[in-house]
């Protein structure tokens, strides 16, 4: 079918109104308030994320999607319609769910009119024997596989009339980019702009002043940064620039840095930056800042989408991370953490045989390790932290206990103490052939 | 010289692999980044923590610098042994605070 621009200004506005699972609601609540945005793309799926929900559907059936699907959707479906579409990764492990949830909120809303899809088929857990892993898996157990899937279901949906499109794992790039590409009619060469686009916005924040010092430039702060503004994007019709800005109440820092920054993350060769629906060559975009948190980007080129798309698996391996911390503080409080920390590298292993381990200090080199900088002065507080590889509960018990006995028989003021723990879930990518992923859509029961 | 005097950074991950980027603000600073902080530069600031070899991609139009270790993560973020989830979105500071000889 012929496919209009929603906006009829020969141009179309997508937001990122949240860039993680955890991300603030309301930046999209306010894009959708707007009316500045055809749509929204609500990217809220990582690995862990995916793990999480994998495990939830394993305990209940109607489980698996994003849990704050009504969190993020109270406050934003009165918005959504036609003229302000959404589409999110937020239905996790289970699309499906989480789109019947979206319709039953719906109508509590008094918003049973919106037409909500979910696109299934990137769960290929029963599949995992087919595809192509990139290392071996022969010891764990696989919890779960999802294919990145790309436009074509998306764009499926938003064809037949969905005002809000529920997907599980697809790539965050295409994301974003289904809306546009849907209403812009783009094809071929002309989406490499859309998703050179989604590539940019899918990560919220990060995109206009979030993660980012500058040297000789003062950091956001006071409210440009407790009240940070995503981005929204205006595509142009032919789909060769696309300008990238704020909403007009909302600060941040967009610009030329903050553009390269965030067109580099996570990509690894630049000139071919592999998503579902083309390989992204961003080795001639340039950005150009036209106004202030304002830039306009060109020079986006694609190829020809790869025959074998991208699966990522989850593999449990065997045992679990204990990770503990115990805080001293006062005169001295270096010192003591110190021997603290000696005392556990001698009893862990010594006492109950632990292996694989590390002992550090919070404040000091916890994060950085041997990387860290040098220590200038005392710190007045500092934690230590210990991890420790457990082959089972009892064990990561036990090395909590050795933590806790440090605050009677260690030394002076040992205290806060803090204990999780984690599985041991390997990610592994694999991949598959074009042909052998059948995506579909579902829609979410109208009662 | 301290590398993040001349340069803006950002570090991301996916898998087993640490990516870091360095952006230059104008064409002399981009000819000294990559000057200076060459793929062995760069590999001698990240292994102090993040093992294995590091590839580095040059966008001289973008005025970037794309630093690539494949094997820095063993695991992914699920496998650290680091204290909490995601240490690695600290590790351009391995190379924003490293200094390199040279000016």
């Amino acid at each position: 079918m012929a496919r209009t621009s929603n906006s009829g200004k020969g141009s179309f506005t997508v937001g990122a109104g949240a860039g993680f699972a955890g991300d603030r609601i309301e930046p999209a609540v306010e894009m959708a308030r707007s009316g500045e945005v055809d749509a929204i793309a609500l990217e809220c799926l990582a690995e862990r994320t995916l793990v999480n929900a994998i495990r939830t559907r394993e305990a209940n059936p109607n489980a698996g999607y994003d849990p704050r699907l009504r969190r993020r959707f109270t406050p934003l479906l009165p918005h959504v319609g036609p003229r302000c579409r959404v589409v999110t990764n937020l239905g996790a492990a289970h699309p499906l769910a989480a789109a019947h949830a979206t319709a039953a909120l719906a109508r509590e809303l008094g918003r049973g009119d919106l037409r909500i899809a979910a696109v299934v088929g990137d769960d290929v857990r029963d599949r995992v024997q087919d595809v192509q892993w990139t290392q071996t898996c022969d010891d764990g157990e696989w919890i779960g596989a999802h294919v990145y899937l790309g436009l074509d279901p998306m764009l499926a949906a938003l064809d037949e009339g969905a005002d809000v499109v529920i997907t599980g794992r697809v790539a965050d790039s295409s994301l974003v980019a289904a809306a546009p590409v849907q209403a812009l009619g783009l094809a071929d060469a002309s989406l490499a702009s859309a998703l050179t686009i989604g590539h940019l916005l899918e990560c919220s924040g990060q995109l206009t002043g979030g993660n980012l010092t500058e040297p000789g430039v003062a950091d956001l702060a006071g409210d440009a940064l407790t009240y940070i503004g995503y981005p929204i994007a205006d595509i142009g019709a032919h789909g060769s620039t696309a300008t990238i800005r704020l909403l007009p109440n909302r600060s941040g820092r967009l610009n030329v840095v903050s553009c390269t920054l965030q067109l580099l993350y996570e990509v690894h060769d630049p000139a071919a930056y592999v998503t579902p629906d083309a390989v992204l060559d961003f080795t001639d975009v340039a950005f150009e800042q036209v106004a202030q948190n304002r830039v306009v980007v060109s020079g986006m080129r694609a190829s020809a989408r790869p025959e074998r798309l991208k699966v990522i698996g989850f593999l449990a391996r065997r045992g679990l991370i204990a990770d503990i911390e115990l805080a001293y503080s006062g005169t001295g409080a270096l010192g003591r953490a110190q021997l603290a920390a000696d005392v556990l590298r001698t009893r862990l292993p010594r006492e109950l045989g632990v292996a694989d381990f590390i002992v550090d200090l919070v404040g000091v080199n916890s994060v950085l390790g041997a990387g860290a900088l040098p220590l200038r002065c005392e710190p007045p507080e500092l934690r230590v932290h210990v991890s420790a590889q457990c082959a089972d509960a009892d064990l990561a018990q036990a090395v909590e206990d050795e933590v806790y006995a440090l605050t009677i028989s260690g030394p002076a003021g040992g205290g806060s103490v803090r204990s999780e723990r984690r599985g041991r879930v390997e990610s592994i990518t694999g991949f598959l052939p074009r042909d052998a992923v059948k995506p579909r859509i579902e829609w979410a029961r109208a009662s | 010289m301290r590398i993040g005097d001349i340069a803006a950074g950002r570090a991301g991950d996916k898998g087993d692999v640490l990516d870091l980027t360095l952006v230059a603000y104008d064409d002399a600073h981009y000819a000294k980044l990559c000057r200076l902080v060459t793929p062995e530069e760069a590999a001698r600031a990240m292994n102090r923590v993040a093992p294995g070899p590091v590839v580095r991609y040059e966008l001289p139009k973008l005025r970037a610098l794309k630093f690539v270790a494949p094997q820095a993560l063993p695991g992914g973020v699920h496998a650290s042994l680091r204290a909490g989830l995601h240490w690695q979105k600290a590790a351009i500071w391995l190379l924003l605070d490293y200094e390199v000889n040279g000016d």
